[in-house]
């Protein structure tokens, strides 16, 4: 066992990271060359960047915009990003991994913290599952997927927890790293692929949204001549206002030269 | 903003749900188009949609970088977490998941993730997924015409989706294979081929007695000659607005033409062009162009040095925020509410209102237009607090208040008035009553009629008007000076005849 602990621990892990980082850094460029596509693309270049910026720090700190609508749902799923995001960074012995492994460390949360931190994960991740399946509107709109989610990603809190906490754990120490490290791979691993890429797209959703918001002078002509519409576009394709050529056409598939 | 949510989140009765889905429709025509939906459609070809919608698509993606960043982005980032279903009146009114804004735009973005990404392609593969099936585009078809597209849900969403540029994009590749509403695309059409070129279909020698009517009106009531300038070359302003407040809204037309007399800016209205309407706002990017242009040459043949949008909502928002984006970027005239000239006017002491005129309690309606990019929100207010003495807001206003229920081009849908007064605008309704104001404000004429409608569906005692309606009660006019009186005496009380004839 102990081999396959320091398979995930090393090679695994390393490979895990590696992909992560480099498949976020792929979809972030991604996106950023759509973003500049699509800034090309618009004639004007008044981009409201002033309420870009305000939108995007909003939700990045969101703590004033929790309570205007699902406040509970919307503090629980804060608090759950909050933990999950500090606690495997800056838990000591994960730094003392990093430290072993390549050479840098920082400052460590004292385990107390860390611990309070894992069981506020494990919480509200478990909110999270119950905030989806309970709450009908949720319920309707959600994928097998998102059920998934949270799940795994408590996965590692729970069993790290129960590791370092031994007096507790009712399985071996050993048994416990085993799940708790692959599930961190895996997780890692799937990061870029999923919807758990929000991580790091989020912060650009307001750029895309204004953006996107800018037409390109002439596409709507260019598709209609792409279509086939050129001369006639949508709002003339009426058979009452057009001639037998052209109901022909509308007949036969809408497309009129 | 929470207790008017609460009040209303009891689910609709069967009788009430029953009403609200009513349509005067044939079966017989739904079943020859092949769509449910409670609007009507001009018959179009309805063989092998899934092929042309998805062409439609294809093509709208390649001239569209803007679509293709957006759609990629949202279907990555989504995550389903129904805060915006909190967020939406419809959702309120009829909590049925359809209406989730959510769900709708995963409609779009389903179709995208399957047919243009490779991921969906491999996929599909693997599960045998046949692709895209007429069901779906009868299901768009109705779900992207139930959105008022009012953009409310965008400030609730944390992963920033917009559904309403979603809904917008769903609606255009929709009237690409001929799904768009008929009430839309024959204004369109009339606007943009036909010989009056308005939507309304108001020829130019009725628009000009319509406006020498007005400017006797006021000679009448105020004693003072107010004209309304036609093709006045080099005007400081040229003043587009909804076409149909030429019929509906005199109040409203009289109160501006009174606020520019008293500035002394000068103004003209366009003979060749005089619609600010852009149904391309609500269903096809290649309309809204075409029409801005239409605008555009109007405003070049004038020699006109800035753009005046009266109070219409959607008429602003595409002239402030596209007009640039269609017609010279950076060069292009400025745009500019007649909400902001008011604002500004007063401010500067150029117009006078009597405070004691109007002492009825006043309430104002954000409309969604220019209310949520937080382009117009408080200059209406300075107005109003500066001469009506009981003024009350309604809870939520500002950026995030309610729609009227008739956005995204819905009002002008007329069969499908039972789903707009008792669903999309039922907590407009509420929220409105709950002021107990016998005037609600509202500077949009999308907004006017349908608030006029609701009041009246839902019983409530409220008077819907323009801002500009209540200014005319109190404008103090100076009188006319000798030279003034000597013109409008040699215009025999006439609007200034345009320049050359009829434009047909």
């Amino acid at each position: 066992m102990t081999a396959w602990i320091d398979f995930a621990r090393g090679p695994l892990f390393r490979l895990s990271l590696a992909l992560m980082v480099l498949g976020l850094l792929r979809i972030f460029i991604i996106t950023l060359l759509e973003v500049r596509d699509g800034y090309r693309a618009n004639s004007d270049k008044i981009v409201s960047w002033k309420e870009i910026r305000r939108q995007t720090l909003g939700w990045l700190f969101p703590m004033f915009r929790l309570w205007r609508q699902r406040p509970i749902y919307s503090t629980v799923s804060f608090l759950f990003h909050i933990g999950l995001i500090v606690t495997p960074i800056f838990l000591a012995s994960h730094i003392l991994l990093w430290r072993q492994s390549v050479g840098i460390s920082w400052a460590a949360l004292p385990q107390v913290a860390a611990n309070w931190l894992a069981l506020l994960v494990i919480f509200t991740g478990a909110g999270l599952f119950l905030g989806r399946a309970l709450y009908s509107p949720a319920r309707k709109i959600s994928h097998r997927q998102d059920y998934f989610w949270p799940l795994l990603l408590i996965t590692p809190f729970v069993t790290g927890y129960i590791a370092s906490n031994a007096v507790i754990s009712p399985r071996t120490y050993q048994e416990m790293m085993l799940v708790h490290i692959y599930s961190g791979d895996l997780i890692l691993l799937l990061i870029p692929f999923t919807k758990l890429a929000h991580c790091v797209l989020a912060p650009l959703s307001q750029l895309v949204t204004g953006v996107a918001w800018k037409f390109p002078p002439g596409a709507g002509d260019r598709v209609a001549e792409t279509l086939g519409f050129a001369d006639r576009p949508t709002w003339v394709l009426n058979p009452r206002l057009t001639t037998a050529p052209v109901e022909e056409a509308i007949r036969k598939g809408g497309v009129a030269k | 903003m929470a207790s008017v949510m609460k009040s209303l989140t009891r689910p609709m009765t069967a009788e009430e749900r029953e009403k609200a889905y009513s349509t005067p429709k044939k079966p017989d025509v739904m079943e020859r188009q092949r769509l449910p939906v409670r609007y009507h459609v001009e018959d179009f070809n309805v063989e092998d949609r899934p092929r042309r919608f998805l062409e439609v698509f294809a093509s709208v993606l390649q001239h569209h970088p803007n679509y293709r960043l957006a759609l990629d982005h949202y279907m990555r980032v989504t995550t389903r977490c129904a805060r915006c279903a909190v967020a939406c009146p419809i959702y309120d009114a009829t909590h049925d998941p359809h209406d989730i804004p959510c769900y709708r735009s995963e409609l779009l973005l389903s179709i995208y993730r399957r047919h243009f990404t490779v991921s969906g392609a491999l996929r599909a593969r693997l599960l045998g997924d046949p692709g895209l099936a007429d069901e779906k585009l009868q299901e768009m078809a109705d779900s992207y015409y139930n959105c008022t597209a009012c953009r409310r849900c965008h400030f609730e969403c944390p992963m920033g989706i917009d559904h309403a540029l979603v809904t917008h994009l769903g609606r255009y590749l929709l009237s690409e294979i001929g799904i768009v509403p008929r009430a839309l695309v024959v204004s369109t059409r009339e606007q943009l081929i036909g010989k009056t070129a308005n939507t309304s279909a108001i020829p130019l020698p009725a628009l000009i007695d319509t406006l020498e009517f007005l400017t006797e009106d006021i000679q009448d009531e105020k004693g003072v000659h107010v004209p309304f300038p036609i093709d006045q070359e080099g005007a400081e302003y040229i003043f587009f607005t909804s076409v149909s407040d030429f019929m509906m809204e005199a109040e409203t037309l009289k109160g501006i033409a009174a606020v520019m007399k008293a500035t002394g800016d000068s103004w003209t209205i366009g003979s060749k062009y005089y619609d600010g309407i852009n149904y391309g706002l609500f269903y096809s990017d290649q309309v809204m162009e075409h029409v801005l242009h239409m605008m555009r040459a109007e405003a070049e043949r004038l020699k006109v040095k800035k753009i005046l949008i009266g109070e219409c909502g959607h008429s602003a928002r595409t002239a402030k925020f596209f007009y640039p984006t269609y017609c010279g970027g950076k060069n292009a005239l400025p745009v500019i509410s007649i909400l902001e000239y008011t604002q500004r006017a007063l401010k500067e002491g150029r117009i006078k209102l009597d405070p004691k005129v109007v002492t009825e309690a006043v309430t104002y309606h954000d409309p969604c237009n220019i209310a949520r990019p937080g382009w117009i929100v408080n200059q209406p207010r300075e107005v109003l607090k500066a001469f009506c003495s009981q003024y009350v807001e309604m809870a939520p206003n500002g950026r995030m208040n309610l729609c009227c229920g008739g956005g995204g081009g819905t009002v002008s849908i007329d069969e499908i008035r039972p789903f707009r007064t008792a669903v999309s605008g039922r907590l407009k309704a509420e929220q409105i009553r709950r002021t107990g104001a016998t005037y609600c404000v509202a500077p949009c004429a999308n907004c006017k009629k349908q608030l006029r409608e609701l009041m009246e569906d839902q019983g409530v005692e409220c008077e819907i008007l323009g801002l500009h309606d209540l200014i005319y009660k109190a404008i103090l006019l100076p009188p006319d000076s000798a030279e003034e009186t000597a013109a409008a005496e040699a215009a025999d009380g006439s609007t200034a005849s345009p320049a050359e004839g009829s434009p047909s």
